[in-house]
């Protein structure tokens, strides 16, 4: 399939793409891809969990340090996680300089005059705004580094062998299955556009919701007709016949996965009660 | 009432194709068949509907689907799993069948529709025609003894259609009994064993010998060679071409799809484009508009080169109607859709505009539903509309990409009355068209795409001469085909 793009496409994609690199599962066939996605969904979690309940930004720091550690892991790289994350690590930046510049609680570390204004930092302000930094970047970076490394396929079915019932999962594997079409379809209706001669630019109300109109209802429509295709591909196929269905390939957890699943939870729990709370900040 | 009156019976192996106008019931009574009526749609059913000796309402919902397999038109969207492996998998797993026998039944669905080689393969990444075999194959796999087609072709160029067809072949020779709906039927008559003709919810014609089936063949169909033979009626100008392409190389994302075309158009000529999906029929039109930005070459129109004019500017020469319909809809009422490309693109004023809307409207039977919104027309009346809102502007060149997916047969008189108009105004038409029978008797010359080169650009006869010498059997007329037997005496 073929997406057809143009100067007015190329435009947006690129600001876009500025923002909002593809965070997306990345092939590989690292060590850290080829765990269980069950084993790395628990991981996910403890790790999360544990990035909130650290309150201190040290203990922050470590986190964001094995974080990177399993990037390498991963295979993925320090360059990648720039090129990947640079508008988080800017976003965590922003939030830190406005926690500096707005919280004035705890020990005056800094005070000095910018003309007119007069600029303090403050203890608060600095390990706090440090902390939220971290606790950002570390939140958005770890579960892009789940999504890098999970096969979202395999991911669904394993959770739908561990109890997920069926209907939700294949909600979500539908849904990625019609992402590339839905893709296409919106590069055609852009084409259409342009053959008629509609030319929406400049953001004025009125353009807005033109363009909104112009774009979404075509694409509204050509989803519905797909859905009705859809619906009766599936239920001819037994759909939905009984509560329970078979697997081809069925995602077992291993005895090592299991003493992880186990393991890992304990793990986050003892660096939080007994190294990450005795940091002094 | 959609079904009246039907008595069938399907022998095991037997290959029926069912056909009939828009709107006759043939879909519905695949529903029917199927079991989704009257289960899952509302409505109401009279009379019995049974398999292997069993009414069909006497089975669980859904409870037949291991027994009648359905096979729809579009086969990008009955697929729902991101692998082949998976997809085939699918129907077997839903019943609960154990693993092991899974594995047997994906190698024996693939090796049926001849697709071993893409069971590791994505789904968005097979082309239209290896969608339909494994959207066909995911049937098989839940070992159904009747799998009906609805419509299975539609979406696919010649060579997948043929492609499909075989399998088709190959599947009734394992004695599964196989209905297909289908409006044309060129390529289906002699594989046939019994052919329905559908009218009004009532079955009205049946044959049951391949002789009798050409009996239902569109008259158009026979009396096309005699249409081609019919002198051209418009005298070609002699002077300048009006468009000529030169070198023209196009692609995105690094990938060259068009390598180098260069031809002329003159005024008053209909030309067919034709080529397997993805040998750059569709991206030719696109980049002819510039909606596809040109690498290289030229394109020169009325003798003024206009590849580095924007898109809005050469819309107003070049009317492009897309494939689907659906993607070049905007407006809510048939008549607001059919003015709107004419008041962005025509330099003409609004009354002027509105009455050459109305008189199209009224020419393509679309008038009566002017109020209507456009989005509950059929697909055929859809792609009827926007023809008009291009023909409403009257652009020097059409760019019809597929024109004649969805209209049955006595539609496609109106389409080619208004490419007639449109030629005798001296204007040029580009038709992206799978259909050689139609080929033959509207255009007067093919350009042949293989792989983004154009490898003919010759007169219609010529070219299907070409064609047939290349081994291009798919593209030839059906008539044609019949000649290469020497049933019909030569052609041309």
């Amino acid at each position: 399939m073929s997406f057809y793009h143009n100067v007015f496409q190329k435009r947006t994609a690129s600001i876009i793409k500025g923002f909002l690199p593809g965070l997306s599962y990345v092939e590989n066939s690292s060590w850290v891809h080829r765990l269980h996605p069950l084993v790395k969904l628990v991981m996910l979690i403890s790790f999360s969990l544990t990035v909130f309940a650290v309150p201190t930004c040290l203990g922050g720091l470590v986190l964001f340090g094995i974080m990177l550690v399993f990037y390498g892991l991963a295979g993925l790289g320090l360059a990648f996680f720039y090129r990947k994350l640079r508008f988080i690590m800017v976003f965590g930046l922003f939030i830190f300089i406005i926690q500096v510049l707005v919280v004035q609680e705890g020990r005056l570390l800094w005070q000095a005059g910018v003309g007119p204004l007069q600029l303090s930092i403050w203890s608060q302000g600095l390990f706090g705004g440090l902390n939220l930094a971290l606790r950002f970047v570390n939140i958005i970076g770890s579960s892009y580094l789940f999504v890098a490394t999970t096969d979202p396929n395999r991911l669904t079915y394993s959770l739908m062998q561990a109890g997920l019932p069926y209907r939700l999962g294949f909600m979500l594997i539908t849904a990625l299955r019609f992402i590339p079409v839905f893709h296409y379809e919106l590069e055609q209706v852009k084409n259409a556009q342009m053959a008629k001669g509609i030319e929406i630019e400049g953001l004025s109300p009125g353009q807005l919701v033109k363009a909104v109109k112009y774009l979404l209802v075509p694409l509204v429509i050509t989803a519905l007709s797909k859905v009705d295709y859809l619906a009766i591909s599936m239920e001819s196929r037994g759909f939905g016949l009984y509560p329970r269905r078979s697997y081809l390939y069925v995602q077992s957890l291993s005895r090592g996965d299991k003493i992880a699943m186990g393991m890992i939870p304990l793990v986050f729990i003892l660096f939080n009660l007994t190294i990450a709370s005795r940091f002094a900040w | 009432m959609a079904l009246q009156d039907i008595d069938l019976q399907i022998y095991p192996g037997e290959f029926v194709t069912i056909t009939g106008p828009s709107g006759c019931g043939k879909s519905t009574l695949a529903l029917c068949l199927a079991g989704f009526i009257p289960y899952a749609y509302p409505g109401r059913m009279e009379g019995t509907v049974r398999i292997q000796g069993k009414n069909t309402r006497d089975y669980p919902a859904g409870g037949l689907s291991g027994i009648v397999g359905l096979v729809q038109q579009d086969p990008e969207a009955q697929l729902c799993t991101l692998t082949v492996r998976d997809e085939i998998a699918f129907g077997p797993e839903n019943l609960c069948v154990p693993a092991e026998e899974i594995k047997e039944r994906i190698n024996n669905a693939l090796r049926a529709v001849g697709a071993l080689e893409l069971v590791d393969r994505q789904v968005h990444t097979l082309s239209g025609g290896e969608k339909q075999r494994v959207a066909i194959a995911s049937v098989l796999a839940m070992n159904p003894a009747l799998l009906i087609l609805d419509e299975p072709t539609a979406n696919l160029d010649p060579f997948c259609t043929a492609e499909v067809l075989e399998t088709l072949v190959h599947l009734r020779k394992q004695n599964i009994s196989i209905i297909v709906i289908e409006h044309r039927l060129e390529r289906l008559v002699s594989i046939t064993d019994r052919l329905l003709l559908m009218q009004k919810g009532r079955i009205a014609g049946e044959s049951t010998s391949v002789e009798s089936h050409r009996k239902y063949l569109p008259v158009k169909t026979k009396t096309i060679w005699q249409a081609a033979k019919t002198p051209n009626p418009v005298k070609k100008e002699q002077g300048p071409p009006l468009l000529s392409v030169n070198n023209l190389k196009a692609g995105y994302e690094g990938r060259d799809i068009l390598a180098g075309l260069s031809f002329t158009a003159c005024a008053g000529e209909t030309i067919a484009i034709m080529g397997n999906n993805g040998s750059g029929k569709t991206t030719l039109l696109l980049a002819l508009l510039g909606i596809v930005k040109a690498q290289e070459g030229s394109i020169e129109f009325q003798g003024r080169d206009i590849s580095g004019l924007k898109v809005a500017r050469r819309a107003r020469d070049m009317g492009l109607a897309f494939q689907n319909p659906n993607h070049q809809i905007f407006e809510n009422t048939v008549l607001k859709e059919a003015r709107l490309a004419a008041l962005n693109l025509s330099p003409e004023a609004e009354p002027e505009i509105d009455s050459r809307v109305e008189q199209y409207l009224q020419q393509f039977d679309l008038w009566p539903y002017k109020g209507n919104n456009p989005f509950t027309l059929s697909l055929g009346e859809k792609k009827r509309l926007t023809l008009v809102s291009i023909l409403a502007y009257r652009p020097g060149i059409l760019l019809l990409d597929e024109p004649l997916v969805g209209q049955d047969s006595d539609r496609l008189d109106l389409l080619m009355a208004a490419v007639q108009e449109h030629r005798e105004r001296g204007g040029i038409t580009l038709m992206v068209c799978h259909e050689p029978d139609v080929v033959a008797a509207n255009c007067d010359r093919v350009l042949f795409l293989d792989k983004g080169k154009l490898v003919i650009d010759k007169p219609v006869g010529e070219a299907f001469q070409l064609l047939a010498q290349m081994g291009m059997e798919e593209y030839l007329p059906s008539n044609r085909a019949f000649a290469c037997a020497g049933k019909e005496g030569k052609l041309i």
